[in-house]
This record gives structure tokens, C-alpha cells and sequence, in this order.
């Protein structure tokens, strides 16, 4: 029993997309660009040569929010989509019909369409694939060259990432949908 | 600064060149691309497998081969099946991480393009027609050839050239080709990568060093992208301290790279001109006397002479300004608050730097400027480190009294034994080689897409009489062989031990992690195996020719000479490679060191003292008192600057004995000048400078941090993130020219044509286009790879300097045009 969130201390990221193959790998997601559960975001260069602004070129990496309140899960007409014991917002293959109501209902597009089991697929802490065999951290937390990311259980007050959130700085993506997402980004 | 980027917005491709294309990738490649008509029918299966934890885990330390750094990975086994690698944390140099390419190892261990068994050649050569044969046939195949070739050059062993790419086993490989074979015309990638910057910090500081950017305050990267030619430890020492956390970081570059993204300040500069940017920093400090006086006087020799030399030229900010294009005010700024934080303060060796006709006077330039500061062998500046000892395993090369000196060694100033590999093909093939290179056997390297101009190596290829290759994958050089050697995949071998220098040394180990899936062998087998079959004929050619030898032989009898003079050509490969590394680890560690460094990966001494979790992502290797920052000695001398409101150690005045031939850094090299002509100090040459023309553009190549060269440019899930390369160029001038996103333009140089998409950006200037080296490739049996996105060297002109025969890629103008 934990709740289980990442905080992405985004400055850090080279957009070196290790945590996108890792993710793949280890979690065995199907080639293709359309089939990520995990990506980083990349602005557009504001300005022209050689007045280019810096700042407009953050990397933001990103992948399913796991909120606290996710629109996603009330919508589900099935259970397909829950929480899971540890917070994590989950999907169970077996009862996905596909109707695409939770993909339409995520404010983040954290949701793809698994084309082996043709059923809705997204980040879940790799709660499968590693957590379940007592490992504590992500894939992607692991590979990551640079350091951004720290996965852990917000309700140990004395863990890394609750303390981390105590320290620093921080915000969620579209903090005011209500949706109170479990990704921070460190400031 | 928040942005929020959907995934799909993200992926309709409009912002980021490496997505764009990406949604139709890899799937629809590895079933569309792979039933295309005339393809071979192979089962293919791209695929990626989840982890499931049977319970047949097993988890094997190994290295990373995916590019030279050789980070440390732990490969999860289960069943037999190779299904995830994760980083090893214990591996002070990889501090933790496998990037995008090491996780996708898998892939390339999976790719079903891979070499499998022996092969020779049935077709015409280039046709890319070959029968399986077995190991001994490949082997007796060469023997043939090689017999006559060496007999009909009367035992000259350098009518033998032979080139490789950088690997734990390159020195297996050189050390059976020179040592044992006994040829002097070896190639290696030094040439058309580093060999300038090395020279240049080396004969300076007497060491190329270790950028210590974990403790830097300020850092001058020019050319040098971190961000995506992924060097370990700088690129995750440096991007934890950019944006205002620890690190000024100023970029210096014609395009905005992902490093420039990270940086304080970007200039933008002029391509070729990065030598006049470093002499205006230099005329600034010391015209405004900015630089460490007392660190300069001790430790500088002809430092006045450099002084002089600087202000004579009158190499001032406006004069660089009209230069460079980056504005004399930038330049003063850089130069002051550089001096500001030195000697916390690096100016970026830089690595692949085989840019431009002045590069080595460039390198040497940084570095003079780098020692202004003081930041040499101290903390937070260039740091030599130390090295743990290896045990011997010594090669017992015999002599061959007609085995001649390189082909190329006049080609410019001087010459080492790794060569210039342009000037070496152009020997060979515009006939002013003293002698002919008949045979040419290459490792881990293909020469057909990483030398520049294309054509000209192919030429040279179809001249040898015997064409040898071993590799990995089918390559466009082994299309071009006679003989194909597969090499078994780094997950499939053990590799030489390896000791990695630094602040914070430690010692690791390749391990084999998974059997062999086809009939390949490492270089260390392939090596034996040719011994065997080489020695006695080879040997019967030298004693025909060899007078020295006939003499040994008169003297002391032809069995010992054989045995005890390192003819038997196989001796030094007999024992596996994993005794060998016994004997170098446990002859210097002992045996608990051998047991440790296979069990763990990694080893150095105390490590099961000093290796700590500091927090979920970071570890300490080293206590901060155990890491080799100053190793070289010298005299605390504060006499005449006595001073207590400064710390002594913090202001690096130590008199210190550096390793160059004056044991201090040199600033003149008066040596070189009077016996090779090389400017002795740095000096601006508009004759080495190529201007742009209106409406024409300078090429650049560069690298990515989801791609390694042309090794990786078959891998199904690095080519998901980076499905092809795309020509950058101006937006404004691409609108001009009527050229759009995608668009097939068409890039023109002296050398060569190539097609290949547009990608029209600001982040490049108006007289500059690049893109990515490493695909483009020819091959028909890479199904992924070939003819995808453009082989920069088609286009790349053969330019080389002067000094150390190094490859000057940046030296082409090309003409665009829309198709
Ligand atoms: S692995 Fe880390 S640095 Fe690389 S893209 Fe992902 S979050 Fe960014
Ligand atoms: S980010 Fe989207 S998919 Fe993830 S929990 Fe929130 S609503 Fe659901
Ligand atoms: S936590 Fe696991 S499943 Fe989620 S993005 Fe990271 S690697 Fe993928
Ligand atoms: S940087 Fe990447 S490819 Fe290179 S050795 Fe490390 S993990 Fe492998």
C-alpha cells in the first residue's frame, strides 16, 4: 500500500529519449511512434537567427499524470480503468471494450490504443513489470542519463519524493482541470 | 517557463525534426518496408518482448557497446532470452544511466540483418553476392591471397593495410595486424575524429585530460553537443548544473543543438572561424590583464613570447567580430567573466573535432587560453586523473627487415602510427604510394560512409586484391569484401579488461551476458584462427626474402627462431579471453579483486567502502578527499605572493611539472616550427580559411544522441525515435528557394550528389546546411537502413590539414536546389 507519484526535475532533460526506450523494452510496447507511453514535449524555437530564445526551447518530459482524480476513470463504463492499491491508475485489458471514452477524457493524450490487444494502453509506474517484483524504481527513472526523474511513495513523508516536494518548487500540468495529477514538475 | 505539449500535437510532427515522419515508423516499416517487392524472405520480427521475471532470472554484468563510452549495464536474462538491460549504479564513469541506443542493445542483438556466418564473395565485388562457407574455408581463402600478395612484394608486410574503429578489442585486432602480421599502413577513426584535439591539449598540457564539469562553473562548449553526442561522465556531470543551477554554460556553435537549449548565452559563429573567437578571449584578458598571473608565470613557458605574439597580430574582439559574426562585445564578455570563475572554468576540449584546415592550432589555442585561468589539474577545470593498472599481456611481435615505412607519412607534418586516413586512401589510389597496398582488412569500421568522399574509397577498394571484413553487420564496406569475418555482437563475448582513468578510476569488465545465436566468433578467435593458418606459409615467404631472419636461422636453428621470435602468429591469442583477464586483474588486485569485478562489473580498490546510495538516483564512487583531481606534483611556492586573504590551493599557483617537453604548458612549440614548419604558436590563416559564397552554403555534419554513426542505422527502435536524417536549412532561405518542410532537395558538392528532406529551422544560419552523419546507407541487406535519409560523406570533400593528416569536414560548399 503506497501512493505512488514521479517528480521531474525537467530542467535536467537532454531529450535523449532513454526513458522512451526503456519504456518500450521493458514493458514491451509495440514499435511505432503512435505506441508511447512516454514522450517529451518540445516547443517550437521562438525568434529567428540568431535571436533565437533560449527559454521558448524546454524539454518537457511527460507520460500519464496519474491523478488523484482522473477524469479518465469516471468515465469508463466498464471498470476497465481504476485505481489501483498503490494510487495507480490502471487499465485491465480483459474488460476494455474499446469505446474510447477515457482516451477522449484525459486533458494530458496519455492514452494509445494497443494494437495487439486492441484495447486502451498508458503508463502505469511499470506496476507490472517491475514494481510487483519489488523493484523501486521505473524504467524510465533508472535509464535516465541526466537525473530527472524520482519515483516514490507520497504518503512516506520521510521518502525522497515527499521530501523533494517539500524542498522545492514545483507545479502540475493543467493543475486547474482539478484533476490533481501525481507527475511534479520541479521548479 | 511552463509548456504543455500534447502527445498529439506533439506527434503531428510539427515541432521537434526528430519525431517528424516518427507515427509512420518503425511498425509500419518492419511490415510495409520489409514485404516490399524483391526483399529476400526473411522471417522478420522487430518486435520488442515484455518482461515477464520467470523464474530463470539471471542478471549478468556487461558493457555497453552501442557507441564508445562503454557504460556500465546489467542485462536481465530469463530463460535464456535476453529481455531488458538496466543500468549498473556501481560504474563511476556511466554514473547510472543506459541511454536511448544502450537500451535499445536488444535490438541490435535481435536484428535479423545480422551478420551470421562466414561469407566470401561470388559476385562481382560491390554486388553484394556471397556463399556461407565455414570458418576454416573464409580462413584458407585468405592464406591463399595473402601468400602470393606477400610473396610478390618480397615480404614487404605493409602491402597489408588495415583500419578499425574504436572498441575493447581494437587492440587485439592492431596488435595481430602490426605487431604479428607486421604492417605499418594501420588507419584508425583517430583521423577523422579526434586526433587534432588530442594533439593540440596533449603537446600543450602534456595530456588531452578530463573536463571536470561535475565541479565547473563555467564552460565554453563550442561545436562540442553534449546534449546529443552523449559522452559519459561530461553529459550528465553537465546538464544537472545548466539553467542557472551551478554551471554558466555558453555554446558556441553555427546551429542551436540541444546543448544550446541548456545554455546561458548561444553564439552563433561562422563556420571555420572558431580559431579567431579564441585569440580575441586571448587578446582580451590579457590587454586587460584578466588572466592568473601568478598560475601563469609559474607554469607557462614562452609566455611572454605568446603575449607578444597575440597583441602583434592585434587579434582584437572587432577583428574577430568580422570574422566570426559574434559581436566583439559577446567575445570581451565571454573572455571576462570566464577569467571571472577560473580556475573553475573550462574551454571544452571537444572530441569529434576533424572540422577545419586550423583545427589543431584551435585546440591549441583553448588550451592555452584554459591554463590562463589556472583550471588545469585542479578541481573544477581540466583534470588528468588517474589510472588503476592492468597486468601485462605482452605480444611478441616478430621483425621484418623488408616490411616498409607507411605510405603516407609525408602527406603532412607528422604523421603517428594510427595514420590520416584520407591522405592514406588518396596515396593509394593517385599513385604516389612508394609501394602498393594490395590487401586491406577492416574491423568495426566501414570506411564506405565514415571517410569522407565516398567515391574515392570505393575506388580504393576495388584496386586491393584481397578485401577483408569483420563486422557485425553487413555494412556498405562489407558489401565491398572478398572475405566477410562475422564478429559475435558485445552481448555475446567477453572483451579485454579495461581500466578507465579519472577523477574517480575504476576498472570493468565485458562479460558475455547471452551464448552466440549464429556462427560468429570475437576478434580474439578470429585472430587465432588466422594465426594458425598464417604462420608457417607467411614464414616460409619471409625466410626467402628476409636476411636478418636467414641469418637468426643460420645462428641458432629454424625451430627456435619460429618459437621464440613470435613467428608462430597465433601465440598471443591461445588462452581464452577470460584467462587473460584473470591474469591482468588477479596478478594486480588479487583474487578477490577477479571475483568482484565478475560478480559486480565494476571494480576499483575500497569499493566496498566508498561506493554509497546517496538518494534513489545518485551514488558517491568516491569520497570527495579519495578523487584524483591535482596528480601532478610541484612547489607550493607563495613567497613572493604572500597573501593571506586568498587561499593558495584555491588560485592554483602551485609550480607544478606538467608532462609536456618544457614539463611546463607550452605556449610556443618552436621545436615543431623549425623541424615541420607548424606555426609554433597559434596563429589566424586567411589562406587556410574558406569563405562561403553568396547563395551557396558550408556543410556541417554532426552527431545524435539517439544514433552512432552508421553502426546503429539498422536498429528497429533507435529508428522509431529517428526515422531518417533531414537537411537543416534556414527558414528564410528556404522560403526564398521555395523549399518546404519535406521536400526532397537535393545537396550538390564537388564530390558527390545526394537527395534527402528538408528541414527548415532557425536554429541554423543563413549560409550554413547540415545534417546528421550515419545513414544514407547502400547496402541492400541492412532492410531498415538502406537508402534511408543521406550519407553525409557522398557530399563531404577530402580535405585534410596539414599538421596531423586529420580530416577537415567542414570545408565543403554545396548548392541546394528543391527536386
Ligand atoms: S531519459 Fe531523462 S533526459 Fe532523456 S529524455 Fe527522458 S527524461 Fe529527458
Ligand atoms: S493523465 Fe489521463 S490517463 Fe492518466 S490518470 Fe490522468 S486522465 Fe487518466
Ligand atoms: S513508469 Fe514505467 S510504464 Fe510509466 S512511462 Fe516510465 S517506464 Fe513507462
Ligand atoms: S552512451 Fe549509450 S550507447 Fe554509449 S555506451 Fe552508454 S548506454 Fe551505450
Amino acid at each position: 500500500m503506497a501512493r505512488y507519484g514521479m517528480a521531474l526535475d525537467y530542467k535536467s532533460c537532454i531529450n535523449c529519449k532513454a526513458c522512451e526506450s526503456a519504456c518500450k523494452e521493458e514493458n514491451g510496447i509495440l514499435l511505432g511512434a503512435d505506441n508511447h507511453r512516454i514522450w517529451v514535449g518540445v516547443n517550437e524555437i521562438e525568434g529567428l537567427f540568431p535571436d533565437l530564445s533560449i527559454g521558448s526551447s524546454n524539454f518537457q518530459p511527460s507520460q500519464c499524470q496519474q491523478c488523484d482524480n482522473a477524469p479518465c476513470q469516471s468515465v469508463c463504463p466498464t471498470n476497465a480503468t481504476y485505481y489501483d492499491d498503490n494510487g495507480v491508475v490502471r487499465v485491465n485489458p480483459d474488460q476494455c471494450i474499446l469505446c474510447t471514452y477515457c482516451m477522449q477524457a484525459c486533458p494530458y493524450d496519455a492514452r494509445y490504443i494497443d494494437d495487439r490487444t486492441v484495447t486502451v494502453d498508458k503508463c502505469n509506474f511499470c506496476s507490472d513489470t517491475r514494481l510487483i517484483h519489488g523493484e523501486t524504481t521505473t524504467a524510465c527513472q533508472a535509464t535516465c542519463p541526466t537525473k530527472v526523474r524520482i519515483f516514490g511513495d507520497l504518503d512516506d513523508p520521510e521518502s525522497e519524493i515527499s521530501q523533494t516536494l517539500r524542498d522545492r518548487e514545483h507545479y502540475s500540468l493543467k493543475a486547474h482541470l482539478g484533476t490533481k495529477p501525481k507527475l511534479f514538475y520541479l521548479t | 517557463m511552463k509548456t504543455e505539449i500534447s502527445r498529439r500535437r506533439f506527434l503531428q510532427g510539427t515541432v521537434a525534426l526528430t519525431v517528424v515522419g516518427a507515427t509512420a515508423a518503425a511498425t509500419a516499416l518492419a511490415n510495409a518496408e520489409l514485404g516490399k517487392e524483391g526483399k529476400k524472405s526473411k522471417i522478420v520480427d522487430f518486435g520488442l518482448t515484455k518482461t515477464q521475471y520467470s523464474d530463470k532470472l539471471q542478471e549478468i554484468p556487461t558493457l555497453c557497446e552501442m557507441c564508445v563510452n562503454k557504460c556500465a549495464a546489467i542485462a536481465r536474462i530469463e530463460d535464456g532470452v535476453l529481455t531488458k538491460l538496466n543500468p549498473n549504479p556501481l560504474f563511476p564513469k556511466s554514473r547510472n544511466m543506459l541511454c536511448a541506443r544502450g537500451n535499445a542493445g536488444i535490438q541490435a542483438l535481435e536484428d535479423p540483418d545480422r551478420l551470421k556466418y562466414p561469407l566470401i564473395r561470388v559476385g562481382e565485388r560491390g554486388e553484394g553476392k556471397f556463399k556461407r562457407v565455414t570458418w576454416d574455408e573464409a580462413f584458407e581463402y585468405v592464406k591463399e591471397k595473402m601468400v602470393t600478395i606477400i610473396d610478390e612484394e618480397k615480404d614487404n608486410r605493409s602491402t597489408i593495410g588495415y583500419c578499425a574503429g574504436e572498441g575493447m578489442a581494437e587492440h587485439t585486432y592492431t596488435s595481430f595486424m602490426g605487431d604479428k602480421i607486421g604492417s605499418s599502413n594501420y588507419v584508425n577513426h583517430g583521423s577523422i575524429c579526434l586526433a587534432t584535439t588530442i594533439a593540440g591539449y596533449t603537446l600543450t598540457l602534456g595530456g588531452y585530460g578530463q573536463a571536470d564539469l561535475e565541479n565547473a562553473e563555467y564552460v565554453i562548449m563550442a561545436g562540442a553537443n553534449r546534449a546529443e553526442a552523449i559522452v559519459t561522465p561530461d553529459t550528465m556531470d553537465m546538464f544537472k548544473r545548466t539553467k542557472g543551477r551551478g554551471s554558466k554554460l555558453i555554446v558556441i556553435d553555427p546551429r542551436f543543438t540541444n546543448t544550446a537549449a541548456h545554455a546561458d548565452k548561444w553564439l552563433p559563429i561562422e563556420v571555420g572561424t572558431d580559431l579567431a573567437f579564441v585569440l580575441a578571449l586571448t587578446y582580451t584578458v590579457i590587454t586587460e590583464e584578466r588572466y592568473n598571473k601568478r598560475f601563469a608565470e609559474e607554469n607557462l613557458s614562452d609566455f611572454e613570447d605568446y603575449k607578444k605574439h597575440i597583441l602583434d597580430h592585434n587579434y582584437t574582439p572587432e577583428w574577430a567580430e568580422a570574422i566570426t559574426g559574434i559581436k566583439a562585445d559577446d567575445i570581451r564578455q565571454v573572455a571576462r567573466d570566464f577569467m571571472a570563475h577560473a580556475p573553475r572554468a573550462i574551454y571544452y576540449q571537444g572530441r569529434r573535432t576533424a572540422w577545419s584546415l586550423q583545427d589543431y592550432q584551435l585546440r591549441r589555442a583553448q588550451a592555452i587560453f584554459s591554463a590562463m585561468g589556472g583550471g588545469v589539474d585542479k578541481k573544477g577545470g581540466i583534470i588528468f586523473g588517474k589510472k588503476l593498472p592492468l597486468g601485462d599481456h605482452s605480444i611478441n611481435g616478430p621483425m621484418y627487415d623488408n616490411a616498409q615505412e607507411r605510405i603516407e607519412k609525408d602527406k603532412a607534418a607528422s604523421i603517428g602510427a594510427s595514420g590520416s586516413w584520407i591522405a592514406w586512401r588518396n596515396t593509394i589510389i593517385d599513385g604516389s604510394a612508394p609501394y602498393p597496398v594490395r590487401a586491406f582488412f577492416a574491423y568495426k569500421q566501414n570506411p564506405m560512409m565514415s571517410i569522407p568522399n565516398t567515391a574515392k574509397t570505393k575506388q580504393m577498394l576495388e584496386k586491393m586484391d584481397l578485401v577483408v571484413v569483420i563486422d557485425t553487420m553487413p555494412s556498405d564496406t562489407v558489401m565491398m569484401a572478398d572475405v566477410v569475418l562475422p564478429e559475435s555482437l558485445y552481448l555475446e563475448r567477453e572483451d579485454p579488461v579495461k581500466s578507465f582513468g579519472g577523477a574517480e578510476p575504476s576498472i570493468a569488465l565485458r562479460k558475455k551476458v547471452v551464448e552466440a545465436k549464429f556462427d560468429t566468433k570475437p576478434v580474439i578467435e578470429i585472430m587465432r584462427g588466422l594465426g594458425m593458418k598464417l604462420s608457417k606459409p607467411l614464414f616460409e615467404v619471409s625466410k626467402k626474402y628476409d636476411e636478418a631472419l636467414q641469418e637468426e636461422i643460420a645462428d641458432r636453428g629454424e625451430k627456435e627462431v619460429y618459437d621464440e621470435d613470435g613467428y608462430d602468429l597465433a601465440d598471443g591469442y591461445r588462452h581464452s579471453q577470460e584467462s587473460i583477464n584473470h591474469h591482468m586483474v588477479e596478478s594486480v588486485y588479487g583474487e578477490d579483486a577477479w571475483k568482484t569485478l565478475r560478480e559486480k562489473g565494476v571494480f576499483y580498490p575500497d569499493m566496498d567502502k566508498f561506493f554509497k546510495k546517496l538518494s534513489v538516483n545518485e551514488y558517491e564512487y568516491y569520497p570527495e578527499h579519495k578523487k584524483s583531481y591535482s596528480i601532478i606534483k610541484g612547489d607550493l611556492n607563495n613567497e613572493p605572493y604572500h597573501d593571506t586573504c586568498v587561499d593558495i590551493n584555491e588560485i592554483a599557483v602551485l609550480k607544478k611539472k606538467f608532462r609536456t617537453a618544457t614539463k611546463k604548458i607550452a605556449c610556443a612549440l618552436y621545436n615543431l616550427e623549425k623541424k615541420k614548419g607548424v606555426d609554433a604558436m597559434p596563429t589566424w590563416r586567411d589562406e587556410l580559411y574558406t569563405p562561403t559564397p553568396e547563395g551557396r552554403f558550408k556543410f556541417i555534419t554532426g552527431r545524435h544522441g539517439q544514433f552512432t554513426q552508421s553502426g546503429t542505422a539498422n536498429n528497429a527502435l533507435l529508428l522509431e525515435l529517428l526515422p531518417e536524417n533531414y537537411l537543416w536549412i534556414n527558414k528564410r532561405v528556404a522560403k526564398e528557394k521555395g523549399i518546404a518542410f519535406a521536400d526532397l532537395v537535393e545537396v550538390k558538392s564537388s564530390v558527390g550528389t545526394i537527395q534527402i528532406k528538408a528541414y527548415p529551422t532557425e536554429k541554423i544560419g543563413p549560409n550554413a546546411v547540415f545534417f546528421i552523419h550515419g545513414f544514407g546507407a547502400d547496402s541492400s541487406e541492412l532492410t531498415l537502413a538502406h537508402h534511408r535519409g543521406a550519407n553525409d560523406n557522398t557530399i563531404i570533400e577530402d580535405h585534410y590539414e596539414k599538421t596531423f593528416g586529420s580530416a577537415a569536414m567542414h570545408e565543403t560548399i554545396v548548392d541546394i536546389r528543391r527536386v
